[in-house]
């Protein structure tokens, strides 16, 4: 019999870290919720222009106002993954109550990759960010079927990571 | 793994899943569909900040309906109660919905074992779009979860109506 598809619950995801199966570091518990983990924001950001970064803000100087209609890319302040479980990383409801709005798109976190994550940024109004702020939701989820785990390039970064059109296959 | 609409139902009739009021033609095959209570509000800041509460604005809603602007984003309620200690529920929006450009709630949509209240929706349009009280804008999902439980004790615990961010009572400032 396969393994079943469930998220963790938080006293599951504890047990995880301290057996190593499930990657959070720094690691706190008391950002344990029922069935996710509140991370929080590293120091840079860049603001996107054309697809080139255009600007990086290191917001352990000072907050940052996030503009609307603009691409911002930041990233966990902690080192996340698991090769046992899938991550799913998304915003807090906290937060997307005030329209920002994280990993809008893509919060699929591959089995195998464990480190900072890059994190899509989008804000409906203007809005402060800081530093260290819980600003996201982890969960965690095991698996139907084996499989390879992640290798790709993305793998590599601990730091806020712009995609390129050379990542998108050109399937046509 | 995902609760089928037929397991829904039979969770809601033995007290695992509530949703009340709770109309079997809104079931799906995998979801069953909320309703927008008519509540509706918004913020009223030129500059957002999550360290200090934001005043919020009450939106009305006539009966033909509000058109919702283009880029603001606009808390709304469901018309139902729901919540459960067994499954977990995450929100989506729905396709129909969708497919007019109205996000329903694009970030965070999991919601915390052992929450019992309305849903807020995070409702933010591409382009201006008439919402109507009644309508199903949004869809809740049940998934299975392993390990021990606890349950949400949350500052959102027991909604009634939409509640703006209560993220300046987190407690825990930056770089903490």
């Amino acid at each position: 019999m396969g393994l079943l598809e469930m998220i963790q619950t938080g006293p599951r995801i504890e047990q995880h870290v301290a057996n190593s199966k499930i990657v959070i570091d720094p690691f706190d518990r008391r950002c344990l919720n029922p069935n996710s983990y509140n991370y929080h924001l590293g120091p840079l950001v860049h603001r996107l222009n054309d697809g080139q970064v255009a600007e990086t803000h290191d917001l352990r100087s000072a907050p940052l106002v996030l503009e609307p209609r603009t691409v911002y890319l930041g990233h966990t302040l902690e080192r996340i993954g698991s090769e046992v479980y899938v991550t799913l990383l998304n915003g807090r409801s906290s937060l997307g109550r005030l329209g920002l709005f994280l990993n809008y798109s893509a919060d699929l976190g591959h089995r195998g990759a464990v480190h900072c994550w890059t994190l899509e940024l989008l804000a409906a109004h203007p809005i402060w960010i800081y530093f260290g702020m819980e600003v996201g939701q982890a969960t965690f989820w095991s698996v139907a079927g084996a499989g390879p785990i992640y290798c790709g390039r993305f793998a590599q970064f601990d730091g806020p990571t712009p995609g390129l059109q050379s990542d998108l296959e050109w399937l046509g | 793994m995902i609760l089928t609409g037929t397991e829904i139902m039979r969770c809601v009739a033995s007290g695992d899943i509530e949703i009340d009021p709770f109309d079997r033609d809104l079931l799906t095959p995998n979801s069953y569909d909320l309703t927008f209570s008519g509540k509706l509000i918004t913020y009223d800041a030129a500059v957002i900040d999550p360290l200090r509460e934001t005043p919020t604005i009450d939106i009305p809603v006539p009966s033909d309906g509000v058109v919702l602007e283009a880029g603001r984003v606009y808390l709304a309620s469901s018309h139902e109660r729901i919540g459960s200690n067994m499954y977990v529920p995450m929100l989506k929006g729905r396709s129909s919905a969708a497919r007019l450009g109205l996000f329903t709630h694009i970030t965070a949509d999991i919601i915390d074992l052992g929450f019992f209240g309305c849903i807020t929706m995070q409702l933010y349009a591409v382009q201006p779009f008439v919402l109507r009280r009644g309508v199903s804008i949004a869809q809740l999902t049940f998934w299975t979860c392993e390990g021990d439980r606890t349950l949400y004790d949350g500052k959102y615990q027991g909604a009634a109506g939409p509640i703006a961010s209560r993220s300046w009572l987190d407690g825990k400032g930056p770089g903490q």
